[in-house]
């Protein structure tokens, strides 16, 4: 393919000897090299061209590099500073951190030591509760005990006091009954006066 | 009822019985009607119950007194009961009792026996009681089977109390 190519431009070339001259441009048949005239006025037009591209847009195009200079410069100070800062931030989250693991460590400690505390206090207070109980039944059973001697003391005393008064009245015959009135004006009269 | 209305019944039996020259008579069976009439419920009940008609209730005194006390003492119950006092006939008499012995010098006794006391058992037992008082008593013997043996005697605010019940209950408290 590259062999076709060469061929074609050869012949276009080869071809070219055979233009003939128009007389209004100038045809070259140097297959390198442009005809002087028009290297010349190329070669100025360009440097015109430089010069004032140099003039005019160069301080524009300088201007602007300076400033894309600048504002890198800016953003890699903006970026230096947030890095700083970030920097200060994660060392303040360390910082922080390491306070709340502190802090929790404080906070779990003082939970263990109130956690101790009230248990210490639970086991005092249940231990003192268990020994009033204990002394509140030991005291109920002494007093049902009491209230039984005592009840029962009660049912023979009035059991008593009615076999007393049954058998005193089955005892009082109209003999009986003189003797204590007789007894009684005895006594009024000698001065011995029952008296309430 | 106040007790100037019971001293003003009371003034107003005293002065009947007076001037029917039954006093001493009226007195004391007005005295032994009260003590029944204290110790029976059913009397009490009977007598101040105001549902039944004070004639019915005037003709039950009729039954119970008639021919057992004089005519004054049964007319001067009816008369309490028919007025509707029947429930301060007690109050009433003990203090017409008072105003005839104060009236005769005299002191009031209230004996309660389980018995009934002889005639000269009570003159035995005034003897004693004026004795030991240094008191004139006029005395009012009660049958009173509450007592169940021995004798209590009330003078004033003296108490002489020999009772079969008192030893009881002074032995009932001991126990």
């Amino acid at each position: 393919m590259i062999a076709a190519t060469f061929n074609l431009m050869s012949g276009e070339v080869l071809a070219a000897e055979s233009v003939p001259n128009d007389g209004v441009g100038s045809t070259s048949l140097d297959p390198i090299w442009a005809p002087i005239e028009e290297i010349i006025i190329g070669g100025l037009a360009s440097l015109i061209v430089f010069v004032m591209l140099y003039k005019f847009a160069w301080p524009a195009i300088s201007k602007g590099m300076k400033d894309r200079t600048a504002r890198i410069q800016n953003e890699l100070d903006a970026s230096a500073a947030s890095r700083t800062k970030a920097e200060a931030d994660a060392a303040g989250i360390r910082t922080s951190l390491g306070d709340v693991d502190g802090e929790r460590s404080r906070l779990f400690a003082e939970a263990d030591a109130q956690a101790a505390s009230l248990l210490e206090e639970g086991r005092l207070r249940l231990t003192k509760e268990i020994e009033e109980l204990e002394a509140k039944a030991a005291a109920d059973i002494a007093a049902a005990a009491g209230r039984g001697a005592d009840d029962l003391r009660v049912d023979i005393a009035h059991f008593s006091s009615r076999a007393i008064e049954s058998s005193v009245i089955a005892t009082l015959d109209s003999a009986t009954q003189q003797e204590l009135i007789e007894s009684f004006i005895s006594r009024i009269g000698s001065g011995q006066g029952v008296t309430s | 009822m106040s007790d100037a209305q019971i001293h003003g019944y009371a003034r107003a039996l005293f002065e009947i019985a007076r001037a029917d020259g039954t006093l001493d008579e009226v007195e004391d069976e007005l005295f032994r009607f009260a003590r029944s009439y204290e110790s029976s419920e059913e009397l009490r009940n009977t007598l101040s119950d105001e549902q039944i008609p004070a004639e019915k209730r005037q003709a039950i005194i009729e039954d119970l007194l008639g021919g057992k006390a004089t005519s004054t003492t049964t007319q001067l119950v009816s008369m309490v009961i028919g007025s509707g006092k029947a429930r301060d006939l007690p109050a009433i008499v003990d203090v017409l009792v008072h105003r005839a012995s104060s009236a005769k010098q005299l002191d009031v006794a209230e004996v309660r026996t389980a018995v009934p006391l002889t005639s000269d058992q009570q003159a035995r037992l005034k003897a004693a009681l004026e004795n030991a008082s240094g008191k004139t008593l006029n005395l009012k013997a009660v049958v009173d089977p509450s007592v169940v043996g021995g004798v209590v005697a009330m003078v004033g605010d003296d108490v002489f109390d020999d009772t079969v019940r008192t030893r009881i209950d002074q032995l009932k408290s001991r126990l």
